[in-house]
């Protein structure tokens, strides 16, 4: 049996019509259900009290108790943020100057496949190589180093090598394409003009990657300031981040207002968002002009 | 010439001990008797092992693990694949839209969109709250982006609009096109975004912890319970994780490089 169909174009042409529209309907109801709708409804109970509307939970939010967490993840994440960005650079130069394809292309696969180590094993690798018992720690005891008491892997400190684990792969990835960027020419050019390769670098190549360096450490910052696996595996409660003060509300471990919980969420999420929103901006506009 | 040399491969050699000594270093303890006292192991031993994988927990959670990967990663396939064609196809005004809903959870902390939705769940009478079904759910938000950019980069290199239109002209129907002729042509994208759900959501431990929390124990919470209790076992279950990680993440290096080939594979014909 042969069926002979004739069909006119109109039927995949793009349009903006509501039938058109109706087949995302189950996505944008995802997009409602699961995130919009339950963050309105988190902003609005972080505004209300007992139905009007107050700013007191922002208040009592960046009161000196709520205002050192902040602190201490903003500190955090930029330390991190900081040392991701300058030695992530440094490590991706050198693995692009590597002349052995094969040590480039498995160098950035383990830098592919280790930034999304995180969470409570790589908490634990760390326990282990750098607790009061770690191996490090003994092997620099038998040199005559004593990391233990001044330093704890439990603390700040060793949260921040921690989260240096997922971050250097992590600036490694988003620097690589800005350095096979920078033309073998330009390097020339300066030397040519009687640069040395120090002036060279500080500039010519850094000003380049500027935009793709501050893009980098906004997105390492959000990076980190949003983790809780990892500090929460590595020190439970005794280190006082955000991301563990809300956890601590949740779990009602904490007895406090539901909606302080609400308001801290809020502010931490307008950090976060702010960081990723500038990562987007200035990678789309460091795009544009590649391109 | 020399010298650039020599700091290159203390750079990377660096490099190399700060990513790999954290696992090795993980993978020893877990197999020696006693290494808190000396250098070396004082002696090598299987007994974290069997005694780890001997719990009726440890099956349990890691089967729990794979529901929750494999849920959402079909949630998202069933999601994802036909809007981005639709999208792409008849409506691509709409993309800003879409992209802000995918993009959403890289700027929302873990904690921050589990409090968002128990919050709102507890006032509306959905009874999903401390259910799997919630945990699924915030995954799904969580892993979206990595759903959605393979695929939308795979149907960016195929000629969809010629080969909907190829397909209608033989009477093929909405349906058919999707399943039989876009989907077959994406698969390497399909394959890549699955793998890295996947590998989201078997390492989740935020959303798991405050949303579902004992109820429903996954891999990482179990691992996480044994880092307070057992120190030995809980190296066993870290080397589990890692080595899953690792084979997930070479499976994603691997379908991507051959999703590129075989994408310009199907253009060129």
């Amino acid at each position: 049996m042969t069926r002979i169909t004739t069909i006119t174009p109109r039927a995949n042409k793009p349009t903006n019509s509501w039938s058109a529209w109706l087949g995302l309907a189950p996505f944008i109801l995802f997009g409602l259900a699961f995130e919009l709708l339950p963050l309105l409804s988190t902003i609005r109970s972080s505004l209300t009290n007992k139905g009007s509307l107050t700013l007191d939970f922002y208040r009592q939010a960046v009161e000196p108790l709520f205002l050192r967490s902040f602190i201490n993840t903003i500190q955090l994440s930029a330390t991190t943020a900081f040392l991701g960005v300058v030695f992530g650079t440094l490590v991706a130069y050198a693995i692009i100057t590597t002349r052995n394809r094969f040590v480039r292309n498995a160098l950035t696969a383990l830098s592919d496949v280790t930034t999304n180590f995180g969470g409570a094993p790589l908490a634990f690798a760390f326990i282990v190589i750098l607790g009061s018992t770690g191996i490090i720690t003994m092997l620099l005891k038998q040199i005559g180093i004593h990391l233990y008491p001044n330093f704890r892997i439990y603390s700040i400190s060793g949260l921040t090598i921690a989260y240096l684990y997922f971050q250097l792969p992590l600036m490694i990835l988003l620097i690589i394409p800005s350095l096979l960027g920078l033309k073998r020419e330009w390097h020339e050019a300066a030397l040519n003009l009687g640069a040395s390769t120090f002036q060279y670098w500080i500039r010519v190549a850094l000003p380049i990657l500027f935009p793709a360096l501050v893009s980098g450490f906004l997105l390492l910052f959000a990076n980190s300031f949003g983790a809780y696996a990892t500090a929460w595996t590595l020190t439970g409660s005794d280190v006082d981040l955000i991301t563990i003060r809300i956890a601590a509300l949740i779990r009602g471990e904490v007895q406090l207002a539901p909606e302080l919980a609400d308001a801290l969420s809020i502010i931490s999420l307008l950090i976060m968002s702010a960081c990723v929103i500038g990562y987007l901006w200035l990678s789309n506009r460091a795009k544009k002009v590649n391109a | 010439m020399k010298t650039r040399d020599i700091w290159r491969i203390a750079v990377i050699t660096l490099f190399l001990l700060f990513m790999i000594v954290p696992l090795i270093a993980t993978l020893i303890f877990s197999f020696s008797t006693r290494w808190d006292r000396t250098l070396w192991p004082e002696g090598l031993t299987l007994d974290w092992w069997k005694a780890v994988t001997s719990h009726k927990a440890f099956l349990l959670t890691l089967k729990n693990s794979f529901i929750a990967s494999f849920a959402t990663m079909l949630g998202l396939l069933a999601l994802v694949t036909p809007t981005t064609y639709w999208m792409k196809l008849r409506v691509p005004k709409s993309k800003p839209i879409i992209e802000l809903i995918t993009t959403f959870s890289f700027g929302v902390p873990g904690v921050v969109l589990a409090l968002a939705l128990i919050r709102f769940y507890s006032k509306i009478p959905l009874p999903i709250i401390n259910h799997p079904a919630i945990l699924v759910a915030a995954c799904m938000v969580l892993s979206l982006p990595f759903m959605y950019r393979p695929i939308v980069n795979a149907l960016e290199a195929i000629d969809f609009r010629v080969l909907t239109e190829a397909a209608q002209s033989m009477g093929a129907n909405g349906w058919a096109i999707l399943t039989r002729v876009i989907i077959p042509n994406i698969m390497p994208g399909i394959i890549s975004g699955c793998l890295l759900v996947f590998s989201t959501v078997f390492t989740e431990y935020t959303l798991t912890n405050l949303l579902v929390g004992t109820r429903f124990k996954t891999f990482p919470i179990y691992l996480v319970e044994f880092t307070r209790q057992d120190g030995r076992q809980a190296s066993a279950l870290a080397v589990i994780s890692f080595i899953i990680a690792w084979i997930t993440s070479l499976l994603i290096i691997w379908a991507t490089s051959k999703g590129g080939r075989e994408a310009t594979h199907i253009v060129g014909r």
